[in-house]
């Protein structure tokens, strides 16, 4: 009885662990993002390439309208990019910015459009930060905290820079699967809510990283 | 053997605190820190990579279809095992009917038959609005986006009033076993192990079948335990909730009940509240099929994903169930304390479907946003 009680209870109890607030991925974007400094060596921005996977691009074409089939020229997708950066406003274009420990933060999108490579679409934009930042150690995060975009880094050379002081390298680094430490912490999250200087989170963020020493 | 089936009991109970704590999870997750959700369990990040893996594979399968029909029943397959692992990840579907079906005491087959029926409902919506909007109607992705937030909000609030109706009858359900504890204390102590001990026999009876004099005993319990003498007339014969009184009716089936239109009505309020609210990934495979000129194609794999779905929600409705015929079972065995201990359970599960109701409502949770880039 009791065993059975346990089970039922235990897979019961699973089922609902996995009932987070979280939604499943329905978009895939691979990205390129470009650092982007000014002559006096500050960071001025971030100069995104979001290719959307197929199936998503199908979706967002929906009813736009083009007059060559099969193709779209920037023009006829000026509207839908628009849209696009509106609508992003709300997920704070899911790029943070962290220079030195301080949270630098972005104004509105500027130079953006869409472009249509079949199948896929692909969305350019260049995002400014409010005020330039000069930081030894910059981080740009890119990721969607609700995972219903998963985002991934460009197979060739998905970071650059532009402009950046000679000195100046980047690297970066992939989402990873949580380390068992982590996982126990992961675990007490609901008990142990997370103070507000935690990096916690983004141990799960593609993280861009430009050291400028 | 009373301690640990109180234990036990309070197992089930901790079963309804999981549930909230992931509803309080869902509320500091907007405020806080972004919760790295992706992996709770090493199981969890498999599940959502293999549902990612299935998803992807989708678009490979329906433009394989254009050239080669073998690929449609891969489509298909594929489509299905996708629904099986898209169900077992987040969505309020299988929360709210599990709840359901635990508040509302309903039976194993009816929360099988309920799964499968929201699941369906969900498919259809997803064609109608494809059909309408986008075949017919030649919208863009922005107002499919507005109409599906549109039929959200709708499914949300249906499952607020739902469960607010669940709360109110079984929070009186609730008062009414309180203030039968409390009546039962002062007179009944020497009567009080009899009903236990033909309770347990009671218990053991549901197992191996109705036996007629098992079933004359339960009559008589019944109008023991005072149906007739409450005037409210909710404990034995409401017919509305079929509620048994504390140790009364085993919840058994009771097939006349179960045929009757009002308990079908209800259930199917509540599925096609949950239903309503269209899959986003159903939505996207649909479009996408469609700019593939295989509409029809689509359609056929929106509906098997649905069964793929249904397949899921109905085992974790059954777990529910089973979880709750064990309880109920249990607390058959312990006088007064146990059926307070049922009416909490419901209570606490018709709480879950107001609050997951009115989560889902503020969009703190499963906030599955087709208008992310396109709203």
């Amino acid at each position: 009885m009791i065993k059975r009680t346990c089970c039922f209870c235990a897979t019961f109890l699973l089922l609902l662990s996995v009932n987070r607030a979280q939604a499943h991925p329905h978009v895939w974007v691979t990205f390129h993002s470009e650092v982007l400094y000014a002559a006096d060596d500050t960071m001025t921005g971030v100069r995104h390439a979001w290719t959307f996977d197929d199936m998503f691009s199908a979706y967002a074409l929906q009813g736009t309208s083009h007059a060559r089939k099969g193709q779209y020229t920037r023009e006829e997708l000026a509207s839908l990019a628009q849209t696009n950066v509106d609508s992003l406003k709300e997920y704070d274009y899911f790029t943070y910015a962290r220079a030195d420990g301080k949270k630098p933060k972005f104004a509105e999108p500027v130079d953006y459009w869409l472009e249509y490579k079949n199948p896929s679409l692909i969305l350019h934009f260049t995002l400014p930060l409010k005020a330039p930042a000069a930081a030894k150690a910059m981080q740009i995060e890119v990721y969607d905290p609700s995972i219903f975009v998963d985002f991934e880094f460009a197979k060739d050379k998905p970071v650059s820079l532009s402009g950046a002081p000679p000195q100046c390298l980047t690297t970066y680094a992939l989402p990873h699967q949580p380390t068992a430490a982590e996982q126990a912490q992961l675990s007490q999250l609901d008990a142990v809510p997370l103070d507000r200087s935690s990096t916690y989170g983004e141990t799960f963020a593609n993280k861009i990283l430009v050291k400028c020493p | 053997m009373t301690g640990s089936r109180a234990v036990s009991l309070t197992v089930m109970a901790a079963i309804l605190i999981a549930g909230a704590i992931g509803i309080a999870s869902a509320w500091s997750a907007p405020f806080g820190a972004p919760h790295p959700s992706t992996a709770t369990s090493s199981l969890t990040g498999w599940i959502f990579a293999e549902q990612a893996a299935f998803y992807r594979s989708l678009s490979g399968f329906i433009r394989a279809s254009k050239e080669d029909g073998a690929a449609m029943w891969e489509l298909f397959g594929t489509s299905f095992v996708y629904g099986v692992f898209h169900a077992v990840g987040p969505g309020h579907g299988k929360a709210v009917i599990s709840s359901y079906v635990v508040a509302n005491e309903e039976t194993w087959r009816r929360g099988v038959v309920l799964s499968f029926v929201s699941a369906a409902i969900q498919s259809v919506v997803a064609i109608i609005v494809v059909a309408i909007a986008a075949v017919l109607l030649g919208a863009t992705a922005k107002a499919i986006g507005l109409t599906v937030h549109l039929v959200e909000i709708i499914s949300y609030a249906l499952v607020i009033l739902i469960g607010l109706r669940l709360l109110y009858v079984k929070g009186r359900g609730f008062l009414i076993a309180c203030r039968e504890l409390t009546r039962r204390q002062a007179p009944e102590l020497a009567l009080a192990a009899a009903p236990a001990a033909i309770a347990l026999s009671a218990a053991t009876f549901q197992l191996s079948g109705q036996r007629p004099g098992a079933l004359a005993m339960r009559g008589g319990q019944c109008q023991v335990d005072g149906c007739t003498a409450h005037v409210q007339g909710f404990h034995c014969h409401d017919g509305h909730d079929h509620h048994e009184s504390a140790w009364g009716h085993a919840h058994g089936p009771e097939p006349a009940a179960l045929a009757g239109a009002g308990g079908w009505q209800r259930g199917l309020a509540a599925v096609v509240a949950v239903g309503l609210r269209p899959c986003s990934g159903a939505i996207i495979v649909l479009i996408f099929a469609l700019a593939q000129g295989l509409f029809w194609t689509g359609v056929g794999a929106t509906l098997i994903m649905g069964l793929g779905t249904a397949a899921t929600v109905a085992a974790i409705a059954t777990v529910a169930v089973s979880g709750r015929g064990l309880a109920s079972r249990i607390a058959r065995t312990r006088a007064g304390l146990g059926m307070l201990g049922m009416r909490a359970i419901e209570v606490g599960a018709a709480a879950l479907i107001v609050a997951f109701g009115i989560l889902l409502l503020a969009g703190y949770m499963a906030s599955e946003q087709l208008w992310m880039f396109t709203g």
